[in-house]
C-alpha cells in the first residue's frame, strides 16, 4: 500500500474534455444557426365584436364617433388625411397634426370620460395599411419625449366597414 | 542552471478552461438571445412601424397569427401585386378573401380544447402597403368565424 501510494503522488487526474466539448461546439452551432433577429413588435388592440348584433336602442353613446377620413391615391399611397371635414394634409405632419386634433378633443389624457370615446376611421379600399396603422398610433396616444412612456388618448378604434373596391374606384 | 531530471517526458498541455468558459458564455448568449415564441411570424412580411407599437406587457394566452404579404425579391421588391396569407394552412400561402372556410376550421379547433372564442386575440399581421380593404375584410371573415378581439401588429420604433 504504501508503494502505491508513493508513485501515485504528483500524477494529475485528467477527465478527458473532448467529448463535452465536441456537443458544447454543436450546440453552439445550433443556437448560431437558429438565432433569427427580430425587431420588437408591438400591437394595437382593437375589440371588434362581430357586426349586424342588435344594439340596445336606450343605450346612446355619450359621445358621437370621431370621424378620421384617410383618402387614396390610385397608387395606394395617402391623398389626404381628414378629421371631421378638415383636411390635415399627407405625410407625417399630417399624423401629427392628428394627434395634436384627438388631444384638443379629449381635453386631458386619462380623462376617465376618454373611455366613452370612440374614433371611427374610414380608409378608402386600395390605401397601404401603414397609414392605417400610423392613424390609430395617432388617436391611440403619443410617447411622451421626456419619460418615454406612452400617453394614451383614445382606446376605442372602430372601423367604417369597407367600401368594396369596384365601387370605391 | 536549474537541475533538469533527465527522464522527463515534456508533454504539451493546451489548458482547456478558458476556451470552455468562453463557449459557454456563448452559448448562455444565443440562448437567451434566441426567440422560439415568435415562430408563427413570417418574414415576408414588412410591418409598419409607428412609435406607439410597444410589445405587450402581458401575453397574450391565445391568439391566432394571421400573416399578410406579398412576394419579395432579394431586394424587397414586390414580384407579386396579390397579397398573400402566408404561414396559414400547412405553410401553403392562401388568397386572404379565400381563408373564410379555414377560419372557420380554427373556431371549431379553439372551440374543441374548450377554449372561448372570445379569449383567443386575432394577431394581424399586415405589411405595408397591403391594401386596408383587404385587411378590412379579412377583419370581417374572422367576424364571421365568431373572433372578436383582434390586435394589429406594427415595429415599434419612430418612422422612418
Amino acid at each position: 500500500m504504501a508503494r502505491r501510494r508513493k508513485q501515485s503522488k504528483g500524477e494529475k487526474l485528467e477527465t478527458n474534455m473532448s467529448a463535452m466539448i465536441d456537443i458544447v461546439f454543436q450546440l453552439l452551432i445550433f443556437f448560431m444557426l437558429t438565432l433569427k433577429i427580430v425587431e420588437p413588435e408591438g400591437d394595437f388592440n382593437i375589440n371588434m365584436p362581430a357586426q349586424g348584433k342588435p344594439t340596445n336602442p336606450d343605450e346612446v353613446p355619450p359621445f358621437p364617433d370621431i370621424k378620421v377620413k384617410l383618402r387614396a391615391n390610385p397608387d395606394g399611397t395617402l391623398a389626404g388625411l381628414f378629421f371631421g371635414s378638415r383636411n390635415l394634409g399627407v405625410g407625417p405632419a399630417a399624423f401629427e397634426q392628428l394627434n395634436i386634433e384627438i388631444l384638443k378633443v379629449i381635453g386631458r389624457p386619462g380623462d376617465p370620460i376618454t373611455k366613452d370615446m370612440a374614433v371611427e376611421i374610414d380608409a378608402d379600399y386600395n390605401l397601404h395599411f401603414s397609414n392605417v396603422i400610423n392613424a390609430v398610433g395617432a388617436c391611440t396616444g403619443r410617447v411622451d419625449k421626456r419619460s418615454g412612456n406612452i400617453v394614451k388618448y383614445i382606446e376605442k378604434i372602430k372601423f367604417k366597414p369597407p367600401t368594396p373596391q369596384a365601387a370605391a374606384g | 542552471m536549474a537541475k533538469r531530471e533527465p527522464n522527463a517526458t515534456p508533454e504539451a498541455e493546451v489548458d482547456m478552461t478558458p476556451m470552455i468558459d468562453i463557449v459557454f458564455q456563448l452559448i448562455a448568449f444565443f440562448m437567451v438571445i434566441s426567440n422560439f415564441e415568435q415562430t408563427q411570424a413570417d418574414e415576408r412580411v414588412k410591418l409598419p412601424r409607428d412609435a406607439l407599437a410597444k410589445p405587450p406587457e402581458v401575453k397574450v394566452e391565445h391568439s391566432l397569427v394571421l400573416n399578410v404579404g406579398f412576394y419579395r425579391d432579394m431586394k424587397g421588391e414586390k414580384t407579386d401585386a396579390q397579397p398573400w396569407l402566408f404561414n396559414f394552412v400547412d405553410g401553403e400561402p392562401v388568397l386572404p378573401l379565400s381563408s373564410g372556410g379555414q377560419l372557420k376550421k380554427e373556431a371549431k379547433l379553439f372551440g374543441a380544447k374548450g377554449i372561448d372564442l372570445k379569449e383567443v386575440t386575432v394577431k394581424v399581421r399586415a405589411d405595408s402597403e397591403v391594401q386596408t380593404g383587404i385587411v378590412q375584410e379579412l377583419i370581417k371573415l374572422c367576424q364571421d368565424a365568431g373572433f372578436e378581439t383582434f390586435a394589429m401588429s406594427a415595429m415599434s420604433g419612430p418612422e422612418e
